[in-house]
């Protein structure tokens, strides 16, 4: 099976938006999938985001992942559910786009993106222009056939230190094949900045696991902010990670995230938590 | 007006506010953020550092900043090929890149310089002008009619 369009495609058709610098679109997330991350309904917002950039410029440059200076997680998305994207554009040329945008489902918000920022690369380094062409026309007329995703692989970071409930280090290996490789990208695999983001999330949530805002009490990931992505990730790559809670009080608390290669910084974010009762 | 030199007193009223701006998007503690510090070398920016700065100034000034010309519009109204030669700055353009960018330290331009190393020169100060100048372009607001 051909994963082009398949394997880390979140966008099945896109429609005409309400403005000039607004475009639609909506997502089937396959019902036999285990889970559908939040991180992936942020996916399909830049995805639809990025549509609209490459058809902007004749599909010789193209958004990457970069820059979101706020990301929201308001309810989780669910294996069945029919996504409504919608993106607000506030610019797009030859070297970035910036917008913002909003998954739901049932006129219920999943997750919203504020300020996000996507550098623009050479289209032709990364896919076929034409191939890309032809698939936005599929998208904004009769549709892709949707179903085709067929889930994401455990991307759970290898804990190897800090102070519980403080910090945490940890080894994150992208994996070295994954057929999401082959959409993201088919001339040039790149492990996927909401992939990445993903993964971190999932540190986060097990240090803040460790250290509970009060007895019966938990924190819930409300927002992720000030994400950064620094560099293209090639499958493979070993990475270190580093999560550390940097404010804290009983409401909420703040922790901030690190990516590195070495000595370089691939990644940054921070991620605000609240207090939430357990039921 | 837009052609008048940009004063010291303009820059310091906003510098505070670009300061916070650059610290906010490269992660640092504010004081971190001297007028004259390069934003390559002394602050670690990167080229996405670069793309963030401007965006958050834009948002932060209501502004629009011309992304990817300042190289341009140092560039003045020297030719490129007056500017550059074989991708290093002419002496006629590192006499032209001096004058525009007037608040970096001249030991830093060296006798030598690569037009893909202009942006290290860059510093907190250079935006400041960027933003006063794109404050100054921008169109006045529109007087009520009488």
């Amino acid at each position: 099976m051909n994963d082009h369009f398949c394997a880390f495609s979140f966008v099945d058709r896109i429609h005409p938006g309400k403005a000039p610098n607004h475009i639609r679109g909506s997502y089937l997330v396959p019902a036999g999938v285990c889970a559908f991350p939040a991180s992936l309904a942020a996916e399909a917002v830049g995805q639809l985001a990025a549509w609209a950039a490459m058809d902007a410029v004749n599909y010789e440059r193209r958004p990457v992942a970069g820059i979101a200076s706020r990301f929201e997680l308001l309810n989780s998305p669910q294996p069945g559910q029919l996504l409504d994207l919608s993106v607000d554009i506030e610019t797009i040329d030859s070297d970035a786009i910036a917008y913002s945008g909003t998954a739901s489902a049932n006129g219920v918000p999943l997750i919203h993106l504020e300020h996000c920022v996507g550098p623009m690369v050479a289209v032709a380094d990364f896919d076929d222009p034409q191939a890309l062409r032809e698939r936005f026309a599929l998208l904004c007329g009769s549709g892709a056939t949707p179903g085709r995703f067929g889930g994401i692989p455990p991307l759970i970071p290898d804990r190897i230190g800090g102070e519980p409930g403080s910090s945490a280090t940890a080894v994150f290996q992208v994996p070295t094949n994954g057929a999401f490789f082959a959409d993201h990208f088919p001339r040039r695999p790149v492990f996927p900045g909401s992939l990445l983001m993903h993964a971190k999330l999932e540190l986060a949530r097990a240090l803040a696991s460790e250290a509970p805002p009060a007895p019966g009490g938990a924190w819930v990931l409300s927002a992720v902010l000030d994400m950064k992505l620094r560099a293209f990730i090639p499958p493979g790559k070993i990475l270190d990670m580093e999560a550390r809670f940097t404010d804290r009080s009983s409401e909420s608390s703040t922790i901030a995230l690190e990516t590195r290669s070495g000595e370089r910084s691939m990644g940054s974010a921070r991620v605000l938590m609240t207090s939430t009762p357990i039921p | 007006m837009t052609r008048t030199e940009i004063t010291q007193d303009e820059i310091n009223v906003i510098f505070p506010k670009v300061a916070e701006t650059m610290a906010d998007a490269l992660g640092c503690d504010v004081a971190k953020v001297k007028p004259n510090a390069s934003l390559i070398d002394d602050l670690g920016a990167e080229s996405i550092d670069f793309l963030d700065i401007v965006f958050r100034l834009e948002r932060a000034f209501k502004v629009k900043i011309p992304r990817g010309k300042i190289v341009e519009e140092a560039r003045g109204t020297l030719s490129e090929a007056e500017f550059e030669k074989g991708g290093v700055v002419t002496a006629a353009g590192l006499q032209r890149l001096k004058e525009f960018l007037s608040e970096v330290p001249a030991e830093r331009f060296g006798s030598s310089l690569q037009v893909a190393s202009i942006p290290r020169l860059f510093t907190p100060e250079t935006f400041c002008k960027i933003v006063i100048r794109q404050q100054r372009s921008a169109p006045a607001a529109a007087t009520p009619a009488a």
